[in-house]
């Protein structure tokens, strides 16, 4: 006991320093992962307020390019059909009304604080749970997808956006319908990367990349951006894709956050997928 | 005006400056604009390690709650506070450090600021980027991030001493 207290004594330094050096870790890598209390990230209140005050006084400076994203977008809209509602029955009964089921629903919102040049960057949304935003829902604005929520407060959320390590959001080649996932490699925030993609199929240059809609996160058809370039990854049959975002992440301020109102049914029919398959 | 408000209110002012304005600056190629070790290094001399450690814990936790990096900050400032005694003694000037002085460019030199503060910013750079990254493939980008930022933050942490520090005065 007494080489114990004098180990303790003479070591005092070193422990109290790993010891907070060890609450520090531990909150960054249980975060990073997984998400449990709105202490010490940008929802909580003093720091929704401090952020709101000062988007209230840079939101201006952006102002222009997104009133002209919106106005293209509203332009898209009016000359499309609606297209998010989920057909009940494959055309042979048609009986009004009940054809078409909303499946998809969006809470709009605003983007008050955003980094781009870390390796995983968040972006802090004013709309929580009061709004009835739940972790897991997609975000995307009017030129394309932004990310996912990564943790909602009440007033605020966190959106894992695009630029972070493990997104993999399930997208696809709009023509040809190669579906692989979104990556990003932490570098340049203009461009990312497309993976599982099977280099027996041809990519064109500048072809869409949209959401799939495969998770029931986004719905289907959103703009990620455009293909810049393929290249064979060594040693596999695939393509290492590069794409050019279609979202200028700098600069976006208007965002929607995606309910998915058949998520719930469509989470409880894949959890009767066998864990296990024996092939 | 005395020392406990002093760094109090520097405290603040280290905190908002970094949250508000430098974590919102992208110059591209990866960096990343971060002055707050210079906080640690005003602190009085005579200032045991464990008081370091603590108030590095504080600035380091208010700076991650607001800039969504849940630790990194803190874990890095930590390290910060822990070398800075050691560091002290290794470049001590040859008849002791003055205990009524504050360590700064003007009271010890531009040399003694240069190699001090510099090894303590490696450290915490280096930290940092080492820890966002968390991969030993990708060091040669760890090594671009810390070398590109650590030369903006210095030149920096300079010109904030030139322009609000009076020579042998305070504030």
């Amino acid at each position: 006991m007494r080489n114990f207290l004098a180990f303790i004594r003479r070591f005092r330094v070193f422990l109290l320093f790993a010891l907070l050096q060890g609450i520090a870790l531990t909150f960054y890598f249980t975060f990073l992962s997984f998400p449990r209390s709105q202490y010490l990230t940008s929802t909580s209140a003093i720091s929704g307020t401090i952020f709101e005050m000062k988007h209230d006084l840079t939101k201006f400076l952006d102002l222009e390019e997104n009133n002209t994203s919106l106005q293209k977008e509203n332009l898209d809209l009016r000359s499309r059909t609606i297209e998010n509602l989920f057909r009940l029955d494959n055309g042979l009964v048609k009986v009004d009304d009940t054809l078409h089921k909303v499946q998809y629903k969006y809470v709009p919102g605003e983007i008050i604080n955003s980094t781009h040049t870390k390796r995983n960057n968040f972006f802090t949304i004013s709309v929580g749970s009061n709004q009835g935003v739940k972790r897991n829902m997609g975000v995307f604005s009017s030129n394309g997808v932004v990310g996912v929520i990564h943790f909602a407060g009440p007033k605020y959320s966190i959106v894992k956006s695009c630029l972070t390590e493990k997104l993999n959001i399930a997208v696809m080649i709009e023509v040809s319908g190669e579906h692989g996932f979104l990556q990003w490699d932490g570098k340049d925030s203009r461009r990312g990367t497309l993976t599982g993609i099977s280099n027996d199929s041809d990519i064109v240059k500048w072809s869409k990349v949209v959401t799939r809609g495969s998770a029931g996160i986004f719905p289907e058809g959103i703009a990620v951006g455009k293909v810049e370039k393929a290249s064979v990854v060594e040693g596999m049959p695939l393509w290492n894709v590069t794409i050019l975002f279609s979202e200028n992440y700098r600069t976006v301020q208007r965002v929607y956050v995606v309910k998915n109102l058949l998520k719930e049914e469509q989470d409880n029919a894949e959890s009767h997928i066998p864990v296990d398959p024996q092939l | 005006m005395s020392q406990i408000a002093k760094h109090t209110l520097r405290f603040f002012l280290f905190f908002l400056v970094q949250v508000l304005v430098l974590n919102q600056i992208e110059l591209g190629m990866g960096i990343q604009i971060m002055i707050y070790p210079l906080f640690i290094l005003f602190l009085p001399v005579e200032m045991g390690v464990f008081s370091l450690m603590l108030i590095a814990f504080a600035l380091g936790l208010s700076i991650d709650a607001l800039s969504n990096t849940f630790g990194l900050h803190t874990s890095s400032l930590l390290a910060v506070g822990y070398f800075r005694p050691l560091i002290y003694k290794l470049f001590a000037p040859r008849d002791g450090y003055d205990a009524l002085l504050e360590t700064n460019i003007f009271t010890l030199g531009t040399g003694w600021f240069l190699k001090t503060f510099g090894l303590l910013i490696i450290i915490h750079h280096f930290w940092f980027f080492m820890l966002e990254m968390f991969k030993l493939n990708e060091i040669v980008f760890v090594l671009q991030k810390t070398g590109l930022s650590l030369v903006v933050s210095i030149l920096i942490c300079i010109l904030l001493q030139y322009l609000f520090l009076r020579k042998s005065n305070e504030i």
